[in-house]
């Protein structure tokens, strides 16, 4: 569907994308079934039967994902118009933060967030008011260059108008005042939070084109260092980061660049899309930059629209020498490894490149949500038909919103040697089965490009040295899930209901 | 480029006439050749139901709970004479949120861009009762409707709704919000009933667009499950819905009302009470000399 930025409150993923957060099967399947629809009939047209549970949400939501987007851009104000409660993360939006600019370079700050910390009154009454009285504050106090508003799902019941106050104070505050419509309840999944975020920048701070920077590469990324720009420096261009660790002027000046692209679709589809429908600016449709395969298309997608495919061969000839001797090391210390993945869709794209340029089979892969199509690109062509053209089907391949007994029951299954998992919570729980775990948090970059291969690999070594911790943790703890489910899991039971 | 959809919005209290008034304003307009678009705002969800002889249509918060992922062009029907229906729907009374509904309905019309893409020259949004919430206000606040009608009958309770309408238009008018059209003033018959209306608009520095008189021709025609333009459409009710949608459709310029605060809406209908009082007395009084 058409990307509409008249509207103050983007659709969500359930609604442009078909996302849903339950699924079993493998890679293969998944792929067909997004084509076709899924075996019990439901026909496809980005729409699948969904595996229902008990539990259908454990982690996130998108009001979360607003306030960590927000507060990632530098000289920001954050105001959560919401109760206090809703700031709770902020302890870890502000860890993120530091290690970005500490990573780039940059002058460490963090990050700034108010609550307007609503209560019981305020629902009764209306909260634009202390709204009101917050971006004055905001403004006043820390001379912000931006203040975003996070909604929340107390002030999207009550239906406080919060794009007039934004409007208005805006003229007093003199800076954009950008309202980001994010209540939880609107979407099961916290990626809605990517393309709320994305949507309010593309109404409130992208300018309209004053020239084309031919130059300038848009490259969405999350917290890490800026790997892009030295590699596009050798062929002359200049790699425009946004949003994590950003100033103002990169987003505005979003609708004059060359093109876009991303290391994940799963957080940028939108923005990619919408900047060429509103601007013309191109976004790429290469398979994110992972392995060989993917980083050598992504460079050459960039080279075709920017006319420097020849510098492109040249600089894809010098990396492959560079890093290929190390690769060949690690690969023959890891050969046959049995490694399965638990992290959202777009990281677990990559990493099965990674892992398959390494030589180490991915028995299996927990994603955090699924999204039937993507916005602008094609999904299928980009993604998972280029995953299993290079580097054959992943099985069982799982889509559970971080669901800790979906997770335990698939690594009963498989038991694999080792386990990367992105964020929180699981890592946890295959620590404790006795499976070495390696965290890819922090660092969304790690896994980027040529260098990735070789920082994935001596990281896998380095967690390889470590098994006796988890081993020995194991010893000492007890967890919740009897013998005889577990048993039955390994049967090939359903999971749970399955519903269309 | 699409042409620019007038955006209405009808509010009044419940029972006052809001959905028959509203569906033979749509009726009227679609017969008169523009394309119309009536948005039923109201739990209940039957704004349309004489449009589409007494039919009930599943409404966009209905959609929404058996499927998160709805095409727009399914919550939208064909009415009499092409007119398109679309039903906001809510919870049951007791339960849940019907401002937040209205919304969620608002808001998923609004994303899939339906109002360019059918390239309606009406969107006609039918309000329930008074502005009670945030949800409620939707309509009025800006990007929605343009203009708002209140219908109101000489009854104290829905001028007060009318009032209270005014006082949410008030709140928003200086947020680029929608501005107040009049009053259509429905049931009446007497000329007593003509003063209140006439002295209320003055008082809020608005005006009436049409006076409606009771009909049984209306109750007819609502209980064949048509509106009154479709069931009788020569006779004088359809001729004045006409007339009045014809005033609507010209309409170009809205205004901020002066809307009564509660002290002076008291003291206001306490001397109207008054008023009424000695005038039955004199009657009374003059019928007993003769």
């Amino acid at each position: 569907m058409a990307i509409n930025l008249k509207s103050p409150a983007v659709a969500t993923r359930e609604q442009r994308l078909g996302t849903l957060i339950g699924w079993d099967g493998e890679l293969s399947s998944l792929a067909q079934a997004d084509a076709r629809g899924c075996s019990s009939g439901c026909g496809g047209g980005q729409k699948l039967c969904e595996i229902s549970g008990p539990f259908s949400q454990s982690s996130g939501c998108a009001e979360q994902t607003v306030q960590y987007e927000a507060t990632q851009v530098r000289g920001a104000v954050l105001i959560s118009h919401s109760p206090i409660g809703c700031s709770a993360g902020m302890a870890s939006q502000n860890a993120s933060y530091r290690y970005c600019q500490i990573k780039r370079g940059q002058q460490v700050e963090d990050v700034v967030a108010l609550s307007t910390n609503l209560g019981e009154r305020d629902m009764v009454y209306g909260g634009v008011e202390p709204l009101r009285a917050a971006i004055r504050l905001a403004a006043e106090r820390h001379k912000p260059r931006v203040i975003f508003i996070s909604t929340a799902c107390s002030t999207g019941i009550i239906g406080d108008d919060v794009d007039s106050v934004a409007r208005e104070t805006q003229e007093e505050v003199g800076v954009p005042v950008v309202p980001v419509h994010c209540e939880g309840f609107r979407s099961k999944h916290w990626s809605t939070g990517f393309d709320a975020i994305q949507h309010a920048v593309l109404r409130h701070i992208v300018r309209k084109p004053t020239r084309r920077q031919a130059d300038l590469i848009n490259i969405f990324v999350l917290s890490g260092p800026d790997v892009y720009s030295p590699l596009l420096e050798q062929i002359g261009l200049r790699a425009n980061l946004v949003l994590n660790g950003c100033e103002v002027e990169n987003i505005e000046q979003l609708s004059e660049a060359a093109a876009s692209t991303s290391f994940c679709y799963s957080l940028s589809s939108y923005l990619g899309a919408a900047l060429e429908q509103e601007y013309g600016v191109i976004d790429l449709k290469s398979p994110p930059p992972y392995g060989f395969a993917g980083a050598d298309i992504w460079l050459r997608d960039i080279g075709k629209v920017t006319g420097r495919e020849a510098a492109v061969e040249t600089l894809i000839e010098r990396e492959h020498a560079r890093v290929r001797p190390r690769i060949a090391e690690l690969k023959a210390k890891l050969q046959g490894l049995r490694v399965f993945l638990g992290m959202g869709e777009g990281f677990a794209h990559g990493l099965i490149a990674v892992l398959g340029e390494l030589g180490v089979n991915v028995v299996g892969a927990l994603n955090f949500h699924h999204d039937i199509i993507y916005d602008g690109v094609d999904k299928q062509d980009i993604t998972i038909a280029h995953l299993l053209k290079h580097y054959g089907d992943v099985k069982p391949f799982s889509v559970a919103n971080g669901q800790p007994h979906r997770f335990a029951a698939l690594l009963h299954q498989v038991k694999p040697d080792l386990v990367i998992v992105r964020h929180g919570v699981l890592n946890a729980l295959s620590s404790r089965l006795g499976i070495p775990t390696m965290p890819l948090e922090g660092d969304s970059t790690l896994p980027f490009g040529y260098q990735g291969m070789i920082n994935i690999g001596e990281e896998l070594l380095s967690q390889l040295s470590q098994r006796r911790f988890h081993k020995s943790l194991a010893a000492h703890v007890r967890l919740p899930y009897r013998k005889e489910w577990l048993a039955s899991q390994t049967q090939g039971e359903p999971l749970l209901e399955r519903v269309a | 480029m699409a042409k620019k959809t007038k955006q209405i919005a009808i509010y009044g209290k419940g029972g006052i006439g809001k959905s028959t008034t509203t569906s033979n304003i749509s009726a009227a307009l679609v017969e008169a050749g523009y394309k119309v678009m009536q948005f039923g705002c109201d739990p209940k969800a039957d704004s349309t139901n004489t449009l589409r002889g007494g039919e009930y249509i599943p409404s966009v918060l209905e959609l929404l709970h058996a499927d998160s992922r709805v095409d727009a062009h399914d919550a939208i029907f064909e009415g009499f004479g092409g007119v398109y229906c679309v039903e906001a729907g809510g919870p049951q009374p007791g339960v849940g949120c019907a401002g937040r509904g209205i919304i969620s309905a608002v808001q998923l019309l609004k994303q899939q861009d339906i109002f360019e893409e059918l390239d309606l020259d009406f969107v006609i949004f039918d309000v329930l009762g008074d502005v009670v919430c945030g949800g409620f206000a939707v309509p009025i606040r800006e990007g929605i409707a343009e203009h708002v009608f209140t219908i109101s009958s000489s009854d104290f309770m829905a001028i007060y709704a009318a009032n209270n309408l005014f006082r949410g238009i008030q709140t928003y008018s200086k947020k680029g919000g929608a501005l107040l059209g009049g009053v259509i003033a429905n049931s009446i018959n007497a000329d007593y009933q003509r003063e209140i209306i006439d002295d209320f608009v003055d008082r809020t520095a608005t005006q009436v667009i049409e006076y409606v008189p009771r009909s049984v021709t209306v109750t007819q025609s609502e209980l064949s499950g048509r509106t009154t333009i479709e069931a009788a459409p020569h006779s004088e009710q359809a001729k004045l819905y006409r007339r009045l949608a014809a005033r609507i459709a010209n309409h170009t310029q809205s205004k901020t009302p002066t809307p009564l605060d509660q002290y002076q809406l008291r003291a206001w209908s306490a001397a109207w009470a008054d008023r009424l009082i000695a005038a039955e007395q004199r009657r009374e009084h003059e019928a007993k000399v003769a």
